[in-house]
């Protein structure tokens, strides 16, 4: 098991993507610290409720992990690998399961890598102006660890999408488009029926409400958890009977 | 050591396979033949687990694929040259495979050089000649050092060169004792490489026999060359033999040369040329599969 995880890993570091998505995530993490910081009232930069903001920076990377669970299953099918991958190891459920496993720890990293970018930008900027910093604090450490919870999250949906939907194009653009559009549409149309609070249990609704930074119309963080859970479980399962049953010519 | 049972295999409505039985003995080369679109590729891939037969099956050593403990490293298989990721290097590509198999890392270094790719081993697959990427999927086949192979049109896009090359792997892999089964759509690719033959036809067994049996079982005629041909014709029409004219002074008849050439001296008619004609493994494939060389 601990050799197909260690073979899923070295797929991910040894195409150019790899690059791709580490480059992009230092990027868009320190340009999000930085515009936060810099757009901010002098005053407020000390408060912990600014540095709790702060910490959702972590969460831009909620897209390259979800990309990234996608690809780590579509890639096989779009390059034919999925023929050797399937050849090294015929129990299909378990090539998914190492897949999750490598996923999972991908997206742990990239939110690591997000979390170093953000400390550098932000613990230099705001010694310089002489801010008060509460990373210690205890609410901002949990934060935290709820954006690295939500951002495995979406890494794990990756995988389930993958593996429902083995055409890459088909997977990686019908997620954008359900991620912009179809929710936001559901949502108009829920709210028509006075149905909103049903809303808040589409996959993307349950998913924001799963990261602890809140928000209107949005489940609590503990019913957002189980919900988006129930989501990767339902499409998961669907993907491992799909995947398993699946003719590979 | 490969046992195909009562294969059977259908696509909506196309029934690719259809009840297809055959053995591969061990240590023997056997050729897969059969024209494009005969069932050899789903077939392949039902013996390896990728395709679920609607009925039937096939094992391996014994076992049907799944059973297998290390799959790697008791069947080698090579069924497509384009199983690659074009962006990762091929050293990288079998170092994949290696790590999920437990292969160490000297064994890619050991194949990249069997088949003469260690040079091109750093760049990305995405610049590999076809040739080149045949060659990779075979390094693949052979990481796990397997007793038995299986390869699908393993000679497609290949140039003479290689295919000569890949003859002389084969040739020299199964003096080590493996157990090839290879398939080809064109049995002058194999003909002299292979042991035994296997011919399907639309998902059925034609033949299974060596290369002599399928030889010995082939029509041949005579064929003679004569300014008298018409004359002589009817003389061996005469014989009760069937005669075939070819040209104004040729034809061929379903006699021995040894006939032919004493009816021809006791009428006083000049040969100009009597051979024996030995259908080609070709010829016999051909008819084997009525002619048809593509579905």
């Amino acid at each position: 098991m601990s050799a197909l995880v260690r073979s899923e890993l070295l797929k991910v570091r040894t195409v150019r993507s790899w690059w791709a998505y580490l480059i992009v995530i230092v990027l868009l993490t320190g340009i999000g610290a930085a515009g936060e910081i810099g757009s901010s009232e002098s005053e407020n930069r000390s408060t912990l409720d600014f540095q709790l903001g702060l910490a959702d920076t972590i969460g831009l990377s909620v897209l390259f992990a979800i990309i990234l669970g996608i690809t780590i299953v579509t890639n096989e099918f779009r390059h034919g690998t999925v023929t050797p991958t399937f050849l090294v190891e015929p129990h299909r459920e378990r090539v998914i399961l190492s897949k999750t496993i490598a996923a999972v720890v991908v997206a742990i990293g990239f939110a690591l890598l997000s979390l170093v970018v953000l400390a550098a930008v932000a613990i230099t900027w705001l010694t310089i102006v002489d801010a008060q910093l509460q990373l210690g604090d205890a609410e901002f450490l949990a934060r935290t660890g709820e954006q690295f919870l939500s951002v495995v999250f979406w890494a794990l949906l990756g995988v389930a999408i993958g593996t429902a939907v083995h055409s890459q194009v088909a997977a990686l653009v019908g997620t954008l488009i359900w991620i912009f559009l179809v929710e936001n549409l559901l949502v108009g149309l829920l709210g028509l029926v006075d149905a909103d609070a049903v809303a808040e249990y589409l996959p993307f609704h349950a998913l924001d409400a799963a990261d602890g930074s809140g928000g209107d119309n949005l489940l609590s963080y503990g019913p957002g958890v189980a919900v988006s859970l129930g989501w990767i479980a339902l499409l998961g399962a669907f993907g491992v009977w799909r995947t398993t049953r699946r003719d590979i010519s | 050591m490969i046992e195909v049972v009562d294969l059977t295999k259908r696509y909506g409505k196309v029934l690719a396979v259809d009840g297809l039985s055959f053995r591969v003995e061990p240590g023997t080369i056997t050729g897969f033949l059969g024209p494009n679109g005969a069932g050899k590729s789903t077939t392949l891939r039902s013996v390896l687990g990728l395709v679920h037969p609607d009925d039937g099956g096939a094992t391996v050593l014994g076992r049907t694929y799944r059973e297998l403990d290390r799959p790697l490293h008791q069947v080698g298989a090579v069924l497509e040259a384009s199983e690659v990721h074009p962006g990762r290097s091929g050293r990288n590509h079998l170092r994949v495979l290696a790590t999920a198999s437990g292969v160490p890392r000297s064994r890619v270094e050991e194949v990249l050089a069997l088949v003469e790719l260690t040079a091109a081993a750093k760049r990305r697959v995405k610049g590999y000649s076809l040739g080149m990427r045949q060659r990779l999927g075979l390094a693949t086949a052979l990481l796990g050092d397997p007793e038995v192979l299986v390869l699908d049109e393993p000679a497609n896009g290949l140039d003479p060169a290689g295919v000569r090359w890949l003859r002389d792997l084969l040739r020299s892999l199964a003096a080590e004792g493996r157990t090839i089964l290879v398939s080809s759509h064109v049995l002058a690719e194999v003909a002299q490489t292979v042991d035994r033959v296997v011919i399907i036809h639309r998902g059925k067994l034609i033949q299974q026999a060596t290369i002599s049996e399928v030889l010995a079982g082939a029509q041949g005629g005579t064929r003679v060359r004569s300014p008298e041909a018409s004359r002589l014709r009817s003389l061996l029409a005469a014989q009760g033999a069937t005669v075939t004219e070819l040209e104004d002074t040729s034809l061929v008849a379903d006699l021995p040369p040894e006939r032919i050439g004493e009816l021809a001296a006791a009428n006083n008619i000049v040969l100009h040329e009597l051979t024996v004609e030995r259908a080609t493994l070709e010829e016999v494939f051909l008819e084997l599969t009525g002619g048809e060389t593509t579905q």
